[in-house]
């Protein structure tokens, strides 16, 4: 089996999924003949045809609306979302309809759906094309927020997703679509929603990251490594519900936790980790929770690089821990 | 279409009348409808309206916190509600939709149960009164963001198109829903789609105090279907069998896959917005009363009258059967207690998470989980 990129993993997962089950059908704005513009649905228009591949308004209320409307049928719409930017004017559906549904309803209806969206920056798109907006759905009640960073977790939570009971808010991570290979096996294994993976172990300090930047994470470890310094590296995949029990489990045993995410800081998610930390397991702590994240600014275009926590800023972030 | 006869034009001038405010006949065709299909419209109506009533009182003795009449639109909602077929087609409401959901079959004590948040309420007390909604009979539960329900309505609609088995979806708004972005975004999905979906504009003339002068420079809302490529017709909402024939022919034209349609009723509602509301700020008393001594349900009783089909004797035992329903339900739903604490983190998601679990946990240090909602 070839190497394969998490935009042709989310592909191929489509197809397998649209293979298994006749009710799950996409939508979305070039979806159909255009594959998507990341080509994240590619060749399915003419393998599936018009009536599971929709082709769709530019609208993204009308997109992620009809998902909903589709979804109460038995149906198992994935909708995608050009870029995460672009999401909010079907905000209101996500919010008020598809998060709400199953319990305004005291269960009688629910929303199971997909919304698929390609998120975060590094990819020159100026501020409408690179935000993670994946605290205003963590702060919905009702949905559920998964962002993986490679093409097994991909496919594993995209199983997961599309198979659930619940509408979830699908990020992946544009920059790391075809920066990141693995090979796959041949299995049909789903990754729970809610599940963290531990990257890398070390006895220095946690680092705990998702998405994009788990990449420069990495790259940090990396650093570290070099430096004779051991780090501990958690990817956690799924940001609602999250895996507190991996977190607290690992920064107990370390006692120093790095949290980074590409986000603005203030109500990032990073801060809804870092306060965790801090409330549950403050006496096991060697130094205060230290967060690495884009700044409270609109994200930037010529200045993204240093927007973005890169290996400079993370490691910078240790060594304050480390010497705290 | 109805049959092979299409009985009623797109865009006309007038809006379109089956019966005169006296109750007779003026349409240029027979009455089609079966005899019990036409009293049941009336004991219909007559119920709504009672219900609506008691509802005033139970809020003025503080047991239901909000009402939103629905006095006045009786007409539209009750006629538009027997064009379906309740055994197969699906209902996307707004708050106003009392009477519509009461017609389609929504139990009288369940709605009572939805408007105290009782513990009888399917819905589980997790919504303020005059939200109707019921996954049994496909009445989709209403929300109160206006017009949020309407792209979810082309939803379901497409999925209909897609099953192929020629059912329909209705979605009802007020006039003030035709100026969200949701609102044109789902009519353009539709008629692109060619969904077969009924669009039900309840045109009151006012979005709580705002009148649809100010709400659109458009004359009126049955235009706008011009383009979104699909048939506008405006309807005499205070008429219930114009209510009917012209949904049951956007049904039918949907039914055949010939795509979706906007109606716009022009209906009035007799009391403010709601409760909460003071509508002499903005409405003429002079209007209200035009608009009440044109009530749909003394219209409507004299044409069943006209027809042989109505008397006192018949009236007087329809208005005993209600106050005995009406008196029954709230009755039970007196006892019935309010939705307890530990339902309010019931039904987020299909399984309770862990982080759910824990503050559930952390409210059972404080409260009982079984006590009472208020």
């Amino acid at each position: 089996m070839a190497l394969q990129t998490i935009v042709q993993t989310v592909a191929r997962t489509l197809a397998e999924e649209m293979v298994r089950d006749d009710a799950v059908v996409l939508l979305g704005e070039d979806v159909g003949k255009r594959g998507g513009v990341f080509l994240a649905t590619e060749g399915l228009f003419d393998r599936f045809g018009p009536d599971r591949v929709i082709d769709t308004p530019l609208s993204e209320a009308a997109i992620i609306g009809a998902a909903i409307g589709m979804a109460v049928h038995g149906m198992r719409p994935v909708a995608e979302i050009q870029f995460a930017d672009y999401v909010f004017p079907g905000f209101d559906q996500l919010v008020s309809q598809a998060a709400k549904l199953r319990y305004r309803s005291g269960g009688g209806f629910s929303a199971p759906m997909v919304v698929r969206m390609p998120a975060g920056g590094g990819v020159a798109g100026g501020h409408h094309h690179s935000q993670n907006p994946e605290s205003h759905f963590v702060h919905t009640p009702g949905l559920q927020v998964v962002y993986p960073s490679t093409p097994s977790d991909t496919r594993g939570l995209l199983r997961s997703a599309v198979r659930g009971q619940d509408p979830v808010v699908f990020m992946e991570p544009k920059r790391l679509y075809r920066a990141v290979k693995e090979e796959l096996p041949d299995d049909d294994a789903t990754i729970p929603i809610g599940q963290a993976r531990l990257r890398r172990e070390g006895d220095d300090v946690v680092l705990i990251s998702y998405g994009a930047s788990m990449a420069e994470t990495l790259k940090a470890a990396d650093a570290l490594a070099a430096q004779g310094v051991s780090a501990d590296v958690i990817d956690l995949r799924s940001l609602l519900p999250w895996d507190q029990d991996l977190v607290l489990e690992r920064v107990a045993r370390v006692g120093r936790v790095v949290v980074i995410s590409e986000a603005p800081r203030t109500l990032s998610f990073a801060s809804e980790v870092a306060a965790t930390i801090a409330e549950e397991a403050l006496d096991l702590l060697e130094a205060p929770p230290v967060r690495v994240t884009g700044f409270d600014v609109p994200y930037p275009y010529a200045q993204d690089r240093a927007y973005l926590p890169g290996p400079d800023r993370i490691l910078h972030a240790v060594q304050r821990v480390l010497d705290y | 279409m109805i049959g092979n006869v299409r009985r009623f034009e797109p865009f006309g001038e007038a809006p379109i009348r089956v019966i005169d405010d006296d109750g007779r006949w003026v349409a240029p065709f027979a009455c089609d409808i079966d005899v019990a299909r036409q009293r049941a419209i009336y004991r219909d109506m007559l119920r709504a309206r009672r219900f609506d009533e008691r509802l005033s009182t139970l809020q003025r003795q503080g047991k239901v916190s909000f009402v939103a009449s629905a006095a006045g639109h009786e007409a539209t909602q009750i006629g538009a509600a027997h064009a379906l077929d309740a055994t197969r087609d699906w209902t996307f409401p707004y708050y106003r939709d009392l009477a519509l959901a009461l017609a389609l079959g929504w139990p009288l004590a369940e709605a009572l149960a939805q408007q105290t948040a009782s513990r009888l309420d399917p819905a589980r007390g997790r919504q303020m009164p005059a939200h109707p909604g019921s996954a049994a009979l496909r009445i989709f539960t209403t929300a109160s963001a206006i017009a949020s329900h309407v792209p979810p309505a082309v939803g379901s609609a497409m999925a209909q198109k897609l099953a192929g088995r020629g059912d329909v979806t209705l979605c009802s708004f007020g006039d003030g829903a035709t100026s969200e972005g949701d609102w044109h975004a789902a009519l353009n999905l539709a008629g692109a789609q060619g969904a077969p979906a009924v669009f039900l504009c309840q045109n009151n003339g006012y979005a709580i105090s705002v009148a649809f002068r100010h709400q659109s420079g458009s004359a009126d809302v049955a235009t706008k279907a011009h383009a979104y490529g699909m048939p506008g017709y405006r309807v005499d909402g205070m008429d219930p069998l114009a209510a009917y024939y012209v949904t049951r022919q956007a049904v039918e034209r949907a039914r055949e896959g010939l795509g979706p349609s906007l109606i716009e009723a022009l209906v009035y509602r007799y009391g403010p917005h709601s409760n909460a509301d003071d509508d002499g700020r903005y409405r003429p008393a002079d209007e209200v009363a035009a608009w009440r001594r044109r009530d749909p349900i003394v219209r409507y009783r004299r044409y069943l009258e006209g027809r042989g089909l109505w008397d006192d004797d018949a009236e007087a035992a329809l208005a005993a059967e209600i106050k005995a329903e009406i008196d029954d339900a709230v009755r039970a739903n007196a006892g019935a207690g309010r939705a307890p604490l530990g339902w309010m983190f019931d039904d987020v998601f299909a399984a309770l998470p862990p982080h759910l679990r824990r503050q559930r946990d952390e409210l059972a240090l404080t409260h009982d989980l079984e006590r009472d909602g208020h």
